[in-house]
């Protein structure tokens, strides 16, 4: 009979409205994200990094400017950390590149902005006020 | 006495059912398609230029931008012929989990064809239950490898990182709940008269015009012709698991979705099988940090969701690909457009775009 697969689909539809929601209220209830979640600002842990310049090297779209000087005792210092958020592909390369494990994702999804100049910002920065709170 | 002429419409690119920024140029008489040509190169980013100047690991990121809700096949073709370039073994582990991951988004990519079909038949209703089910397996994605759509998981010698127990778990209960799903899609789309009314007897491809336009993928096997990579090259692990190939009868609209949606349960047939027989060990081949491939040239073909890619990668020994080249199966499916829409009306032109299943991203690459 033409129609009976109309009534079928619509069964389908009517049966939903009692069964459990798919979906969350964003932005009051966020979903978690997961551990290896490629996401959100870089995390430098700066006691930590060489600064090799080898997370730098390993990115393909060039999304990473940093500054790196030499003290008297030739160690070498990350003085600026600069990530370009709009160049930057989350591939995961600098992480996977950092010999000593000092990068990580903040997995913070919620990074949209207004204006270019606030899709650049800088981790080595961002790690000293991270510091800083903590004390 | 009133005369008729023919003429021009402009659909896309900013068409909602053009699937991303194709242009097609359809000539009507009155209602009637006479012709239709797709005008592409919107989305040109020259990403064969672009791998010239990259090494061949900071390649693989950009092969999830070609069919951006296929990634992991992109990533698979691409890995593979720079295997077979430097002659790189991978372990079993890796290429069972690199078939669990190719295959989860063979099916995620299905329910993208089928949401978008729905969606451009009229039924937004439809999308939501095929992007329902999708969901969950961009979920397993974002567990496996931290990215939903853009994984970058598939790597140079195997893959990014060992799949977790949570993953595997999950991977089994969506298997599990594969059959429901399709039995609701029975319910409220393939049995729906009017879903069907506007798909059977339309846009026909003959056998002859398929194998004419180097078709590949679900759109050829819909017009009959038993045409797998996965059966043919048996790369990587397809060899040993058992699955079918949906053939479909005519090459009409119908079985273009009718084959797609068998291929969404022999999928996950494989994918049982995989996790069923799923090899202890490493999961990454020892690859040197540097990779120089020798001087020569390589080729490889995997099936992507939406037929043949293949990538050909010439040497010059250095770390970075001297030339590479991608045969898209989504610009080579998109030939067929014209004959598909030629004496069939406006409304059915739609149709057409849908059940092709062009991704910009690829025809444009």
């Amino acid at each position: 009979m033409w129609g009976k697969g109309l009534v079928a689909g619509l069964k389908v539809t009517w049966g939903h409205w009692f069964g459990k929601k798919e979906t969350v209220y964003y932005p009051e209830e966020k979903l978690p994200m997961t551990e290896r979640f490629r996401g959100g600002h870089l995390v430098l842990d700066d006691k930590k990094c060489i600064a090799c310049k080898l997370c730098a090297m390993g990115c393909p779209n060039a999304a990473l400017d940093l500054t790196v000087s030499v003290d008297e005792e030739k160690k070498r210092h990350m003085d600026s950390y600069k990530h370009q958020i709009g160049r930057c592909m989350y591939c995961d390369l600098c992480i996977e590149a950092c010999p000593v494990k000092a990068l990580s994702w903040d997995k913070n999804y919620e990074f949209a902005s207004y204006f270019k100049e606030d899709m650049t910002y800088d981790a080595v920065v961002e790690a000293k006020n991270r510091r800083g709170n903590d004390e | 006495m009133a005369q008729t002429e023919k003429f021009v419409l402009n659909m896309g690119p900013q068409h909602p059912s053009t699937h991303g920024v194709l242009q097609v140029q359809v000539e009507l008489d009155g209602e009637n398609i006479v012709g239709a040509t797709p005008v592409m190169g919107y989305l040109h980013r020259g990403i064969e230029k672009l791998m010239e100047s990259r090494t061949y690991v900071q390649c693989v990121p950009y092969t999830d931008r070609l069919d951006y809700v296929s990634a992991m096949n992109n990533n698979l073709g691409f890995c593979m012929a720079v295997e077979k370039l430097a002659n790189i073994e991978v372990p079993r582990r890796a290429e069972y989990i690199r078939v669990i991951c190719a295959e989860l988004n063979r099916i995620a990519s299905h329910h993208v064809f089928i949401g978008s079909l729905t969606n451009d038949l009229g039924s937004a209703t439809g999308m939501i239950y095929a992007f329902r089910d999708r969901e969950k397996i961009l979920d397993l994605f974002n567990i496996i490898c931290g990215a939903r759509m853009t994984a970058h998981y598939i790597r140079i010698g195997g893959v990014a990182a060992d799949a977790q127990e949570e993953f595997l778990r999950d991977t089994q209960k969506f298997i599990d709940y594969v059959p429901a799903m399709l039995d609701e899609y029975d319910r409220i789309f393939t049995g729906n008269e009017i879903f069907q009314a506007r798909m059977q007897n339309t846009s026909i491809i003959t056998k002859e015009d398929a194998l004419k336009y180097s078709m590949s993928g679900p759109n050829i096997r819909a017009s009959g012709i038993d045409y797998d990579i996965r059966k043919i090259d048996k790369y990587g692990a397809y060899g040993d698991f058992d699955f079918e190939i949906p053939l479909g009868k005519q090459g009409d609209n119908w079985d273009r979705y009718i084959v797609r949606l068998k291929e969404i349960q022999q999928s996950a047939n494989i994918i049982q099988q995989a996790l069923d027989n799923l090899p202890e060990g490493p999961y990454m081949a020892k690859v040197p940090k540097v990779l120089k491939p020798p001087k020569g040239d390589a080729y490889h073909r995997v099936e992507n969701t939406r037929g043949e890619l293949g990538f050909y990668i010439v040497s010059d020994g250095s770390t970075k690909p001297y030339r590479v080249h991608i045969r898209r199966p989504s610009i080579v499916n998109l030939q067929a457009l014209d004959t598909m829409c030629r004496g069939m009306l406006l409304a059915d032109a739609v149709t057409a775009f849908a059940t092709i299943d062009p991704l910009m991203g690829e025809v444009d690459c």
